[in-house]
């Protein structure tokens, strides 16, 4: 009787430590959105130039394309990046130092798109992002290079233009993505949140 | 007999159409990474080392590129920088890269995709008369040659502890004929500081 009551309460208190254990162990893998925010007050610069930037390629014989790869930037770009400062305000120019304690400025390096002759073949772009961060006091903090890429069909004379609008738009979403994770998980940039007041 | 000829041209038409290019991405490989300091030109200064390793051999270049840049006047040059310094940052950008004779004045490689555009140029070039389907075929295949080239160009960023930043510069050289000993100057600044440091290669 003794046994079988030490055993039941030993139970008892195994599945007790075992179930209150699992909770502990979930909140502290699971971070909410927050815990991971870098803690900055951040300026994102898309000037109208940037915003404006068009890529041509091609000749007469292969056939000319244009990629409005800025205007497509620019809508990625600051929905991308609000999840990762716990402060991110556009503007279309640098701002003064008390407006932002780090200034993240865009530049494009290079955008590439291959070429396929069947329409339902799947032609890749590549977007080359280049990633200027400045603090307060003008002094750049972190540089990065991003490469955002997509995937669509060549399309043929019908669907050609949305086919090249969806492989712009996908690029540079990935690009946002892209740059979106690289800054959440630089050193640098999150000293630079610790160290702010 | 005209239709004959016509009949022939449709059919090469139609076998264009269901090849897929040929280099196709996912076939360009990978230049082998090693710790920057096991290349044989490489340098170290507090706690960065670079190593280069241009690859001179036209095999080695078809191998990585699909295609021959010494011809066309370009010869490209593996990069890789390693930070091992503990707690200081790097900030590497790749527009400060210079090169030059060791007399004469530093000029910027073609790091950006000057090597690809000369490309596309020369296949534009020598197109034959035998046929816009063929030449068609030759853009096609190009395209994904140049951005393969962009795709391995060293790019800009920060070097953390213990990271490293790898892949090719297209440094110009004269075509066909030998070339100068050239020297390479990777210029790197500490993070948060106006610190620069300038590393020198020669090969």
């Amino acid at each position: 009787m003794k046994s079988t009551c030490f055993s039941f309460l030993a139970a008892s208190l195994l599945s007790a430590i075992l179930f209150s254990a699992v909770p502990v162990t979930l909140r502290a893998q699971t971070k909410s959105p927050e815990d991971t925010m870098l803690r900055l007050k951040a300026a994102l610069v898309l000037t109208p130039d940037f915003c404006a930037t068009k890529t041509k390629k091609g000749s007469f014989v292969s056939g000319k394309e244009t990629f409005e790869i800025g205007r497509a930037a620019c809508a990625e770009l600051e929905p991308a990046l609000k999840g990762v400062f716990f402060s991110l305000t556009r503007t279309a120019a640098p701002p003064s130092p008390e407006e932002a304690q780090v200034v993240l400025l865009p530049k494009f390096g290079d955008v590439e798109a291959t070429k396929t002759l069947g329409a339902f073949s799947d032609r890749e772009m590549i977007v080359l992002l280049e990633w200027t961060v400045k603090d307060r006091s003008g002094k750049t903090v972190w540089i990065e290079t991003v490469q955002g890429s997509s995937k669509h069909h060549m399309g043929n004379t019908f669907t050609h233009g949305k086919n090249v609008k969806l492989i712009v738009e996908d690029s540079a979403k990935d690009a946002a993505e892209q740059s979106a994770s690289k800054m959440s998980s630089s050193p640098e940039l999150r000293k630079l949140a610790q160290q702010a007041p | 007999m005209p239709g004959i000829e016509w009949i022939r041209a449709a059919g090469v038409f139609a076998a264009l159409l269901l090849v897929q290019p040929v280099f196709v991405a996912d076939k360009f490989l990978d230049y082998p990474v090693r710790p920057a300091g096991d290349y044989p030109v490489k340098t170290e200064k507090f706690g960065l080392t670079i190593g280069i390793q241009p690859v001179e051999d036209l095999k080695e270049q078809k191998t990585y590129f699909h295609t021959e840049l010494s011809p066309k006047g370009f010869v490209p040059v593996f990069v890789v920088i390693q930070n091992a310094v503990d707690g200081d940052s790097f900030l590497f950008d790749k527009s400060g890269i210079t090169y030059g004779s060791a007399d004469s004045s530093p000029s910027t490689p073609d790091a950006r995709s000057k090597a690809g555009d000369k490309l596309a140029v020369v296949s534009m070039a020598t197109l034959s008369l035998g046929g816009a389907l063929l030449a068609m075929k030759l853009i096609s295949d190009a395209s994904w040659v140049q951005e393969n080239i962009v795709k391995k160009e060293l790019q800009s960023k920060t070097l953390s502890p213990g990271t490293s930043a790898h892949g090719f510069v297209y440094v110009p050289v004269p075509k066909n004929t030998s070339r100068e000993k050239i020297l390479l100057r990777i210029p790197v600044t500490r993070t948060g500081t106006d610190e620069s440091i300038v590393l020198e290669l020669a090969f």
